[in-house]
């Protein structure tokens, strides 16, 4: 379990104060002489998803406070405002505007996900504040020019960059070991399905002669993987494909194990190199292909390793990869502050468009933040077989981000996206 | 029944007034937010309890209702360009049209069997807009963000005129609801409620009456769904699981549901709840559930209707007494 | 929709032995917390809305358990007493507190504990999943029945499920015990006349809901992963194998649960995105046609 105490002392005194200030009728915004930037961060804390919430904040509390102990922004500390949306989107919509409106914060630093970010960001868009995105990987939310707006940005990764270098890589492996005959299995929404549309696009892409004979569509935090297994048994491919995570990839390896599925085909599982899943799983198969989400061994550096290793000594778990991009958000935040030395949000987001930064999640150890869609390139993206044990992935083959930003271009034309 | 209607459209007109005035004396954008939500959610419970407390009819399906409405009012907004009021108007048309024909399948049965039809039914509903990703953008729900054309001088992309254009909703809902209730259609609805079979013996159509309670209760609580779209700018899925459902439920059971005024206290009992909590602690699961625990243990009944028992006791006891 | 992959499962041996014990695999597993959620229904008319989340606290005790004693033999009956424990004292202590008031009132205090307990897990284990693996027994390769694969493990489940179902219909059928309980749901009134104890069966009637739904949780845990708030699923699947099978029919729960788990299995060949919908389906055509469910007794 993290360690909580920090957080929580600031949020109760936070809390305590606001619900005073409520109550005796002073509103909270505009207070002269504010000493601290407050940032606020709608996440989720509670039920199934809770790990997203306390990942990031632990990750994002590391940051806060490595900036705040050299001297924040010329003496001005960084307050992190950490509240609860329990996973509604409405909920997150009236948290960030609370944020903002009541406790007077100047950013919101967004960690919902999916439709939760969505919600966040119409919140942006109606009170013109600046808003980093965390945590959504949905293309559509940067990509789509419907939603673009000035003052967001997104420091996650990407469905489609993914969708390129897996496709990519698994074409490889396919050519090489004569497989053609594929089947999909990932979670029945809108994540599953647009992420395992886009690998098999980029897969016959890179290989022409791959097949799909087969798919299946389990609901997300669905309970039995049975009849998803027998399915998959039955119909006997070469090789599977999976976009299932956390628990319920989880899940499906115990019951796909009882039926030896990872014996008969070849499987690549997106999400399989994540702490949480690797060290969880008992009897972890040997030789899947999975995608990077956080994995200590890619980028092969030593500030990579030394950041996970930090992290694990803290707050004793692996950092998940929910952590690495909320730790590269707060980066991308406090770097623009300097340079602008300032907290206003408008100057902070001119300084953002285009921004590189050092950083160990880089595949060259820099990432870009792109000023045409406000979203981040140049991450690492890797995959890589596993083993049974630490280091679990020893070995990644990076993506090529040249070859992943001239097809994501491309992408961007056929869905009208310009 | 003259008297009694105007006495409730006075307290109307004065609520309604105190709502608009309220934000010049005290500026709040919190509290702004709130009444929003308040409608929202508000007209939500109000119009469940028609069904729960007016006729006796338990539905776990209201949910769908409020989900027509932000979904309803949302698609219409982005892809037909057409003006507020009648995009209002043609989505509680729409609801009015789906409670009636669920209401149809649903209101012969009884009870718990009702209940979980119409839960049947909102779940299915739930798998269309989560499965319709053309149309509904699926778990994304609708995004992009809804246009707001001005209308009659209204700007409801102004949180002001939002708050104003809610209020005014939440004060017309209530008496529409409260005109049901307080007029021969509600005392029938209460018959059916306490008896069905003494009211079908004195004639009553129970079947039908029930539909049109049931396509009322749909047709009030798509306006809280479309204020709801309003305040998030778009329409999600989890508008029409059935937790949603469940909100309502407990925001009358807290309030009361006999008093007409108990689900309104509900809501803003919840709201309070919720926001609050959220803000003092992380561990909302724990301290909420134990507040609700307590709540009903202790009072047993929601709280509106705990107090006008404990006054009607009192008065019993001086009449007695005297 | 893929009828032709559907037609050619049910024509080869192999595929229907292996879609087969998988739907009974599904089912038996969902059978054994609807009889729990129909018990306690039949008996004390209520509906125990706090169901999963004891389905929930069966697979965290399992799992802490195996952690310190290695034996699963240990884990699931601890699992199956620990949540037993738990059912009789939530009922003696909160859910007697509300039987005279507002059925909805009862489904509040359900909810707040589904609050309590989801929080509690989060605490206690923490926010992430947790999985405890295949017992060594049987970690053993599948078997091969008339061509079709049959894990060890879930043929272990099976007659596991099947065993404490038929234990279950000996007790409600032919004890004194299970008398006594079929009468006090017809006739508490009449029950407490004859001296005995209606509380108390209350709280046994209970206890033994939370049995049922704590094995379920401690044997499925090899196989399932835990993490708070996991009992959401469980318990919209065991209402709708509750009301097709008919609410306080152990035999209806039986029936409805391999029903929903062969549609599952053979489903997912057929119609695999409306497998959910189906399910939903059947219960809404069961409501409509005879809503007191399969085998259940017309109020």
């Amino acid at each position: 379990m993290s360690k909580t105490q920090y957080p929580r002392r600031r949020f109760l005194k936070t809390g305590a104060a606001a619900a005073a200030a409520v109550g005796l009728g002073f509103p909270m915004v505009g207070r002269a002489q504010a000493k601290t930037i407050k940032v606020g961060m709608p996440t989720i804390l509670s039920g199934r998803v809770a790990m997203l919430g306390t990942s990031s904040r632990n990750a994002v509390m590391t940051e806060v406070e490595k900036f705040n102990a050299a001297g924040g922004l010329g003496g001005r500390t960084i307050e992190m405002v950490i509240r609860d949306s329990k996973g509604q989107p409405q909920e997150a919509a009236r948290v960030a505007r609370e944020l903002v409106n009541t406790d007077g914060c100047e950013v919101i630093f967004d960690c919902e996900a999916s439709s939760g970010a969505f919600a966040v960001h119409e919140v942006a868009r109606d009170l013109g504040v600046l808003c980093l995105h965390n945590i959504s990987e949905t293309s559509a939310l940067t990509a789509d020019p419907k939603n673009r707006i000035p003052n967001a940005f997104r420091t996650a990764r990407q469905g489609i960059h993914d969708s390129i270098a897996g496709g990519s890589y698994a074409a490889g492996v396919a050519k090489a070991k004569g497989i053609k005959r594929w089947m999909t299995c990932s979670p029945d929404y809108a994540y599953g399905r647009d992420t395992t549309a886009e690998f098999v696009e980029y897969l016959k892409h890179f290989m022409p002669e791959a097949e799909v004979v087969g798919e299946a569509w389990p609901k997300l935090f669905q309970p039995d993987y049975t009849e998803v297994v027998t399915k998959i048994v039955q119909t006997k491919p070469q090789a599977l494909y999976s976009c299932l995570w956390g628990g319920d990839l989880t899940s499906f390896i115990d019951q796909g194990n009882l039926y030896g599925l990872f014996q008969a085909s070849e499987i690549f599982a997106v999400n399989m190199a994540d702490y949480t899943t690797l060290t969880v799983v008992k009897n972890l198969p040997r030789g899947i292909h999975s995608g990077n989400r956080y994995i200590k061994t890619f980028p092969k550096t030593g500030a990579n390793a030394a950041w996970g290793d930090a992290y694990r000594a803290k707050y004793n778990e692996y950092p998940t990869n929910w952590s690495w991009e909320s730790a590269l958000g707060m980066q991308f935040l406090t770097e623009a502050m300097k340079k602008v030395n300032s907290a206003d949000g408008k100057k902070i987001a001119e300084a953002l468009r285009g921004m590189k930064v050092q950083t160990p999640f880089g595949a060259d150890g820099t990432v870009t933040m792109r000023a045409e869609d406000q979203t981040v390139v140049g991450y690492a993206v890797g995959w890589g077989t596993t083993i049974p044990g630490e280091p679990y992935v020893p070995e990644v083959t990076a993506g090529d981000w040249n070859l992943i930003l001239r097809l994501e271009a491309e992408w961007k034309k056929r869905k009208g996206f310009g | 029944m003259r008297r009694d209607t105007l006495r409730d459209l006075a307290v109307a007109v004065i609520a309604w007034a105190a709502l608009m005035v309220f934000p010049s004396i005290y500026e709040s954008k919190f509290a702004i937010d709130f009444v929003i939500r308040m409608a929202a959610f508000g007209i939500f419970a109000a119009s469940l309890n028609l069904l729960v407390g007016v006729t006796g009819m338990v539905s776990f399906g209201h949910g769908m209702f409020f989900a027509t409405g932000a979904y309803g009012f949302g698609l219409l907004m982005q892809k037909a360009a057409i003006s507020i009021p009648l995009a209002m108007l043609l989505t509680v048309g729409a609801s009015a049209l789906v409670a009636l024909v669920v209401g149809a399948i649903c209101v012969r049965l009884k009870e718990i069997y009702f209940a979980f039809l119409t839960l049947a039914f909102q779940m299915l509903l739930h798998s269309l807009i989560v499965a319709w990703v053309p149309l509904t953008g699926g778990d994304q729900g609708l995004t992009g963000g809804l246009p707001r054309p001005v209308f009659l001088g209204i700007d409801l992309a102004k949180q002001s005129h939002l708050y104003g254009f809610s209020a005014t909703l939440l004060v017309a809902m209530l008496l529409v609801l409260r005109h049901l209730a307080e007029t021969p259609f509600g005392y029938t609805l209460r018959l059916i409620r306490d008896n069905p079979e003494r009211a079908h013996f004195l004639g009553v159509k129970v079947f039908w009456m029930r539909l049109a309670a049931f396509v009322a209760a749909g047709s009030i609580a798509s306006v809280g769904g479309i204020i709801m779209a309003l305040f998030v700018s778009g329409a999600f899925p989890e508008f029409a699981n059935w937790t949603m459902s469940g909100e309502a439920i407990f925001m009358i059971m807290l309030g009361g549901s006999t008093v007409f005024l108990g689900p309104i206290a509900g809501t803003a009992i919840l709201l309070v709840l919720n926001d609050f909590v959220t803000r003092l602690t992380e561990h909302y699961g724990l301290t909420l559930g134990l507040i609700i625990l307590l709540f009903t243990l202790g009072l047993r009944k929601g709280l509106l209707d705990f107090i006008a028992d404990a006054i009607a006791r009192r008065r019993e006891r001086a009449g007695q007494g005297g | 929709m893929d009828f032709a992959t559907l037609a050619n499962c049910l024509g080869s041996p192999a595929c229907v032995v292996t879609q087969a014990t998988s739907g009974l695999i599904i089912g038996m597993l969902l059978f054994l917390v609807a009889a729990g959620l129909t018990l306690i229904f039949g008996v004390l008319k209520v509906i125990n809305f706090t169901h999963g989340a004891f389905y929930m606290l069966g697979a965290y005790f399992a799992y802490s358990i195996f952690r310190v004693t290695d034996s699963y033999t240990l884990a699931v009956i601890g699992a199956a007493l620990g949540v037993g424990l738990f059912g009789l004292v939530f009922e003696r202590l909160f859910m007697s507190r509300v039987y005279g008031s507002n059925v909805l009132m009862q489904l509040l205090v359900c909810y707040s504990f589904i609050l309590i307990l989801d929080d509690a897990v989060k605490l206690i284990w923490g926010p992430e999943f947790k999985s405890m693996g295949m017992p060594p027994t049987f970690m053993r390769p599948p078997l091969f029945i008339a061509g079709g694969v049959v894990p060890p493990f879930y043929l272990f489940l099976i007659g596991v499920t099947c065993f404490i179902g038929i234990v279950l219909w000996l007790v409600i059928g032919r004890t004194r015990f299970g008398k006594i309980i079929r009468a006090a749901a017809h006739n508490p009134g009449m029950v407490s006349a004859l001296g005995l104890n209606t509380e108390m069966i209350y709280g046994l009637v209970f206890a033994l809901g939370g049995l049922l739904a704590g094995l379920a949780g401690g044997l499925a845990a090899p196989v399932r992963s835990m993490v708070s708030g996991m009992g959401f699923s469980i318990l919209i699947e065991s209402f709708i194998v509750t009301v097709i099978g008919g609410m306080g029919s152990i035999i209806g729960a039986f029936v409805a649960a391999i029903l929903l788990g062969l549609t599952r299995s053979f489903g997912s060949l057929g119609f695999p995105l409306f497998v959910d919908g189906a399910m939903f389906l059947i219960m809404a055509l069961v409501l409509v046609i005879k809503p007191s469910g399969l085998f259940g007794k017309e109020a």
